[in-house]
């Protein structure tokens, strides 16, 4: 008995903290195993770039240029904002589910000072991690909520006409903020005219993202898919709204916001990606409820698309 | 048999667990609070139902009995998507914090069926006993059973079940399995025969 105890108490302390996988290059800054997570703050030195993520690499969560930190670095942080170029004017009430380091809300602030920021963010480690390594600070037009992002949705009485879906961790994806109940909460806090953006990470193509698909599809009027080129992540971009827009209204949307708000990044070039979600149609892949929605299966398995 | 309905018993109760997991993050996430409410509850559940059964099995105890004691959870399992829906968005509504609220859904929605679950540990362990006479045995086996009944109804439903078919319809068959447990307890019509013959002769001690 004494043994095994010693044992565990050996393993306990070995275990936890250990900085997973640093290349030579790069420095550790901050790590902790908050509530919900397992958070690692990391300084490429060489490369000049700062990440927050989860063990691995390839589970980034979001990161900056040291040198320029109001540049956006991660792909899909850059091709969420092509979702601007659906809404017909500037958006006033905007919610973000997941943190992250706060790139996007401090992004997108920057070039709406006017806009009404709410973020929903469940664990409040992230926040302080964005805080003291990502320069992200709240102010009366920008706040964060500590709470579940469906908890959030559902209790809020404030209907937004933007809403950026990311709040995905790429090894975890909680399953209640994947189903056709949930999507129904976020498009019932939407304004007539309002627009969905989501991080859907689907390095291969798995029966996640079949799923993802035919469960927006049967939520919202229209759905559009943007692929990234660098990275596995594409973004769903949903409308609240029925009416169609074709590629060239979203481009010349794309062109004028671009050079109206003053992006740093090519707007139009992301929207001439834009690709009708009739392309990543799968009838056979199963709409996900709350009732039944195998998520993390699913993302281990291949599509099932021809 | 009896031992097979220790067995089922055992996979039924961390399967329901399980699911229970899904039942609860649309209201209340799926934090290290809402596993922490659902444990707590079960095992709430499970001591009550040890110390109910242990007082049962003492009055004349028989697979009949048993089979009534099953029907119980059976029904609540059967219905359980007509109430579990309403019974979350209610308490939802409360508001009541991110520790409360997980914890009395849970006591709501989870402790009942725990408690009669519960009760068929100590409540078999009685019956086999007094027909035969290896008690330490017996209740070995039964602990192990059940036990082992757990591991395979937790590693079936959260490898299998929950991809194959809906939380709400897994619920229900738990239901309809317990219900069919309760006929062959009936027709095996097991008592506690040696009991009546200890009050004379002492020979099964029932302390």
């Amino acid at each position: 008995m004494v043994r095994i105890f010693c044992l565990l108490v050996l393993c306990l302390t070995l275990y936890p903290l250990q900085g997973y996988a640093l290349e030579p290059s790069e420095k550790l800054l901050f790590e902790k195993n908050s509530l919900y997570q397992y958070i690692q703050v990391i300084e490429d030195t060489v490369k000049k770039e700062r990440y927050v993520r989860n063990q691995k690499r390839e589970f980034t969560q979001g990161g900056i240029y040291v040198n320029a930190p109001d540049k956006l670095l991660l792909e899909f942080t850059r091709m969420s904002f092509v979702s601007l170029a659906f809404l017909d004017s500037d958006p006033k009430d905007v919610l973000f589910v997941g943190l992250g380091a706060g790139a996007m809300p401090r992004y997108f602030s920057g070039r709406y000072p006017d806009a009404v920021i709410d973020i929903a963010e469940i664990d409040p480690d992230m926040l302080a991690v964005a805080q003291k390594y990502f320069y992200f600070k709240e102010n009366e037009r920008m706040k964060v909520h500590i709470d579940d992002g469906r908890l959030f949705i559902k209790r809020t009485k404030k209907k937004f006409d933007w809403i950026v879906l990311d709040a995905y961790q790429n090894d975890y994806i909680p399953f209640h903020l994947t189903t056709l109940e949930f999507l129904r909460e976020v498009k019932n806090r939407l304004k007539d005219n309002g627009v969905v953006a989501a991080n859907i990470v689907s390095p291969f193509r798995n029966k996640f993202f079949d799923s993802m698909v035919m469960t927006y599809k049967k939520t919202f009027p229209h759905l559009y898919i943007f692929k990234g080129k660098k990275s596995g992540n594409f973004v769903f971009v949903a409308t609240a709204s029925s009416k169609i827009r074709d590629k060239d209204s979203i481009e010349a949307r794309a062109r004028k916001i671009q050079s109206a708000r003053k992006f740093d990044i090519d707007l139009e070039d992301f929207a001439a990606r834009c690709e009708a979600c009739e392309a990543y149609e799968w009838e056979g892949a199963k709409i996900l409820t709350d009732d039944f929605a195998p998520v993390n299966l699913y993302q281990h398995q291949k599509s099932g698309a021809p | 048999m009896i031992k097979f309905v220790v067995f089922i018993c055992g996979a039924i109760v961390m399967s329901f667990e399980i699911l229970g997991s899904r039942v609860l993050a649309p209201n209340f996430g799926s934090s290290v609070f809402v596993w922490g409410s659902l444990i707590s509850v079960f095992l709430a559940g499970l001591s009550a139902g040890y110390y109910l059964g242990g007082r049962l099995a003492d009055t004349n105890p028989s697979s009949r009995k048993l089979g009534l004691i099953l029907i119980a959870p059976g029904l609540l399992f059967m219905t359980f998507p007509l109430y579990s829906g309403p019974v979350s968005d209610w308490i939802f509504v409360q508001d009541l914090g991110v520790r409360i609220s997980p914890l009395i859904a849970s006591s709501v929605l989870f402790l009942v069926p725990s408690v009669f679950l519960g009760i068929v540990s100590p409540y078999t362990a009685k019956l086999m006993i007094c027909s035969l006479h290896t008690s330490g045995k017996t209740i070995g086996t039964l602990y192990a059973l059940s036990t082992f009944g757990s591991i395979i109804g937790t590693l079936i439903t959260s490898f299998y079940l929950i991809t194959l078919v809906g939380v709400n319809a897994l619920i229900m068959g738990q239901g309809i399995l317990l219900i069919v447990l309760t006929l062959p307890l009936y027709f095996m019509n097991l008592n506690c025969s040696i009991e009546n013959a200890s009050q004379a002769g002492g020979m099964c001690d029932t302390k």
